[in-house]
């Protein structure tokens, strides 16, 4: 017990010390959680009628994003698997940045829900015991337990080991193995069990695909990693923490099969709804031609498709990808068009047309946009602060001294 | 007590069976110390006066309970009388008028069904005008259960053709009329979807809400194929002269901002034997409602006799509103 | 080795999906149609009767071999019959006679059918005014005025006696009480009118542009 108090003191002294370029990026990062944090205070205030959303499209941004955080989420500690299991020491440097990176995924996860419901006050009506939950029979309430379940793993894994880490123990493999097998199955299971979110509703015939649950592993293995590959490219140039060019060269060929493995299913998907178009393929003629002169998300959807295929492209090229500079040009590109297709790419075609035809368009507003943001910047504190923390101890600055 | 409370009385003891009753409170001890007292408190502020700052408080403790409170779904009946009991009064406070909530289970021996006669229907609307008056629907949005589609002939029932919202002469020459609104799915996928138990079919087939259970995820109107429901995107707000003062819990009662709500066949109509305000409304008769377990209702005869269609009934859901035509 | 768990967890999960979601307490029908049948009962009391919803009016028996219910009295909402009070005279000598005084219907037009098919005097017999007539100059009873709608729109008279055609009064509950034909049709000019919609939703409109 005495460990753990003096291990979280000794975090947040690690964390309110930093550069001067650290301390803008947290401040900034405060800021934007500030702006948004007022625009939440107004969508309370005056109900989700400041939103784009309406009876027609009825999810939007907020959930556009949380589907694509799962992604990210479950994709992160797929890097866990190979690192432990496999004694592959290349990848065991990755893996802390991805479980940091899986928390802090899973908060935002879980801050777009809460945002997304137009009675935060009552959501303890979820909690069993004191309220009801309907499991099994709805997929929300699979996705509630998964996600916290996730949660749960994925700060108790790397506390334990950062804990052993910074008493200079070497953290015992018969308790944290389990944990890293449940937490690899269970990643798989969050990002299937949001699929099945979707896929589920026969009244979307859009969703409704068994491709849905493949193509989201595909897509998060893709831009899961793609981050993860940004992300330690910042850590290596600002940090003492280095890791080495094989393991990222490794990462990269995960988000390389898995790219590819993506844009496989997106042509078995197009060619299923043009080949021989039925009532059933209008929401896909609406996502990639328009219905009856609206658009809106004619532009978003080749754009991200480009982006897809181009990243895919210059990832396969061996060359290409060896090379640092372009690898991160890629995994941007392949980041930003997965966000596209994965977030209202797929979320806003499913409720246009509605049910009887009626097209009705949708576009975020200020205050959903300004949510959004500050969803994003809340993740990158937490992220910021748990890499922070995990990279002292991994680097020997941070270690338990008796007093 | 008035004839009428008497008599509602007797029909909820007559009528109650639907759920099992749950008897642990599961609220928790601050609820257990405070049901006792509110269950007097609701009878006791009808006939007696208090002093103006008990008033306040006992208005904060009734908003307390009703934010506490269980899903209706599994409440006791005296929690459900005192729940009502509690809404009234608070209304009472705020706006200085009675509404009467009633908690009227369903009828024995009773399952709902809807038909729809294509041929008569002529899109005059009244029974969208008679709906939103009846149940209180937000007018700022306009909030509409129902809708009437006016499609060209010569398409066939193709809804990617019909114009929902027309402001033309109606019966317009060359076209028809078919009205939509929540079907009462026997297999509903709403109430599957709803991670909280917060929408749910009862006996009599209604599928209701419980306005003050939801948590206004929206996860039902994702699901539901037939655009059945609606949400409160804002603060619903009906002028108090119009509000319908004869309500149900689980009707036609004021909602929120951020819940979800729907048609209820106007379960405050038809559970005590009227029919829905769209059937009375509806100046062609176009509009058929009655007991399908009743083998000598008109419905039953419509089923028997008519050539009936559903829509969307390669779905599975199983409507329970049938269309037909002469 | 580890790859297999991987998939054998993977299958145990969706098995576990598979066989919850059929878990339900209420008893389960395959369809409307089995629910029905399984759930009828023959003879149903409901604890309310139409009787006291519709509160004070006089209804009349509609009896045949498949069907009895009630239609609204008609001939007490008449104004001023008995029409032999003022027709004293057969309508051809009315005219004639150039009339001085309150004149009560003379702007009635016949809107219904074509005139070699129907006119005036088709239902209203010149030498009885006090009933309606059938084409074979039989009486019937104002209150009863159905009949002589059935005489030409049988298969409407055969969806109204099943409740296919028409209204119900105010519930929906026993006894069935029903709107007769000039209930909601005026026997003059039957077709309903056209008009403008109740409503026009203007937030759709904002909406949807």
């Amino acid at each position: 017990m005495k460990v753990f108090i003096q291990f979280f003191k000794d975090s947040i002294e690690e964390v309110t010390s930093g550069s001067k370029a650290y301390h803008l990026w947290m401040a900034f990062l405060t800021l934007v959680m500030l702006i948004g944090a007022y625009c939440y205070y107004i969508q309370v205030d005056q109900g989700l009628i400041v939103t784009g959303m309406s009876d027609g499209v009825s999810w939007g941004l907020y959930i556009s994003n949380f589907t694509f955080l799962v992604g990210i989420a479950a994709a992160a500690v797929m890097l866990v698997l190979p690192s432990y299991v496999f004694k592959d020491i290349d990848f065991k440097q990755a893996v802390l940045i991805g479980e940091g990176l899986a928390v802090s995924a899973l908060v935002m996860c879980l801050a777009f829900v809460v945002v997304d419901v137009g009675g935060p006050a009552n959501l303890w009506h979820v909690i069993p015991g004191i309220g009801i939950l309907n499991f099994p029979n709805s997929m929300l309430s699979w996705d509630i337990i998964v996600l916290n379940g996730y949660l749960f793993i994925n700060i108790t894994i790397p506390l334990y080991i950062l804990i052993n880490i910074y008493q200079n123990k070497e953290p015992n493999k018969k308790v944290y193995l389990p944990g890293v097998f449940i937490s690899v199955f269970w990643a798989v299971s969050i990002h299937m069990v949001t699929a099945f979110l979707y896929q589920g509703l026969q009244a979307r015939p859009f969703w409704n695909t068994a491709l849905l649950g493949p193509r989201f592993l595909a897509s998060a293995f893709a831009a899961g990693p793609a981050l993860i590959i940004l992300i330690l490219t910042v850590i290596n140039k600002f940090t003492l923490f280095k890791v080495e060019d094989k393991t990222v060269n490794k990462i990269a060929i995960i988000v390389t099969v898995a790219a590819q493995i993506n844009i496989i299913m997106l042509i078995s998907e197009l060619f299923k709804e043009f080949y021989f178009p039925t009532h059933h393929s209008i929401s896909a003629q609406y996502l990639f031609f328009g219905l009856e002169g609206k658009t809106a998300l004619v532009p978003w959807i080749w754009t991200s498709i480009t982006l897809n295929i181009v990243a895919t492209v210059m990832l396969t090229i061996h060359k290409i990808r060896t090379n640092k500079k372009f690898l991160i040009i890629a995994c941007i590109i392949l980041f930003i068009g997965i966000w596209i297709e994965k977030g209202f790419g797929l979320i806003v075609p499913g409720f246009i047309p509605g049910q009887w035809g009626e097209i009705t368009e949708y576009t975020p507003s200020f205050i959903e946009i300004g949510v959004t943001l500050s969803i994003w910047a809340l993740g990158a504190f937490i992220f910021t602060i748990l890499a922070k923390t995990g990279i002292a101890v991994e680097t020997g600055k941070l270690r338990f001294v008796k007093k | 007590m008035s004839k009428e409370e008497i008599k509602n009385n007797q029909q909820d003891q007559n009528t109650w069976h639907q759920i099992t009753l749950e008897n642990t409170d599961r609220r928790g001890a601050l609820k257990k110390m405070t049901a006792g007292l509110i269950a007097g408190v609701g009878i006791a502020s009808t006939s007696c006066s208090v002093f103006s700052e008990d008033h306040e408080k006992e208005a904060s403790q009734m908003s307390w309970d009703e934010f506490f409170k269980k899903n209706y779904k599994i409440m006791s009946d005296d929690e459900r009388i005192q729940t009502v009991q509690r809404l009234e009064s608070l209304y009472e406070k705020k706006t200085g008028n009675t509404i009467n909530i009633s908690h009227q289970g369903p009828m024995e021996d009773v399952l709902f069904g809807y038909a729809f006669n294509i041929s008569k229907c002529q899109g005059y609307m009244d029974c969208v005008n008679a709906c939103i008056e009846e149940n209180n629907q937000d007018r700022d949005s306009q909030m509409q259960y129902i809708r009437i589609h006016q499609i060209e002939k010569g398409h066939g029932f193709n809804f990617e053709k019909a114009e929902d919202n027309y402001y033309n002469e109606v019966p317009a020459n060359n076209h028809f009329y078919i009205g939509t609104q929540c079907f009462h799915c026997e297999n509903p996928p709403c109430v599957s979807v709803c991670p909280t138990e917060a929408t749910w079919k009862e006996k009599d087939g209604i599928v209701v809400v419980d306005y003050d259970w939801c948590i206004g995820c929206r996860y039902c109107s994702a699901s539901c194929p037939y655009d059945g429901r609606r949400f409160n995107w804002g603060q619903p707000h009906v002028p108090e002269e119009e509000v319908n003062k004869n309500q149900h819990y689980l009707g036609n009662r004021l909602r929120k901002k951020g819940v979800m709500e729907k048609c209820t066949f106007c379960i405050q109509r038809s559970r005590s034997g009227e029919n829905p305000a769209c059937v009375d409304a509806c100046p062609t008769g176009a509009r058929k409602f009655g007991n399908l377990l009743d083998p000598k209702s008109e419905i039953r005869w419509i089923l028997e006799n008519k050539k009936v269609f559903r829509l969307k009934e390669d779905l599975g859901t199983e409507p329970k509103f049938w269309y037909y035509m002469d | 080795m580890n790859s297999f768990k991987l998939i054998a967890s993977l299958v145990l999960f969706t098995g576990l999906v598979s066989c919850s979601s059929n878990h339900e307490k209420e008893h389960q029908y395959h369809g409307n149609f089995e629910k029905i049948k399984a759930l009828e009962v023959d003879s149903i009391s409901y604890p309310v009767n139409s009787l006291d919803l519709i509160g004070q009016t006089t209804l009349v028996e509609v009896k045949t071999e498949e069907v009895t219910f009630y239609i609204p009295e008609r001939k007490s909402s008449i104004k001023s019959f008995k029409c032999s009070e003022c027709h004293t005279k057969s309508i051809p000598e009315l005219k004639a006679s150039n009339l001085t005084g309150k004149r009560a219907h003379w702007n009635i037009e016949l809107n219904h059918a074509t005139p070699d098919v129907l006119m005036c005097n088709s239902c209203h017999p010149t030498q009885n005014l006090d009933n309606l007539k059938s084409n074979l100059n039989a009486d019937i009873d104002f209150n009863q005025s159905y009949k002589a709608c059935a005489q030409c729109h049988s298969s409407e008279y055969k969806d109204w006696l099943g409740g296919a055609h028409g209204k119900r009064v105010k519930g929906w509950v026993n006894p069935r009480i029903s709107q007769t034909c000039v209930g909601c049709h005026n026997p003059h000019s039957p077709k309903f009118e056209t008009r403008l919609p109740s409503r026009l939703n203007t937030k759709k409109i904002e909406e949807r542009r």
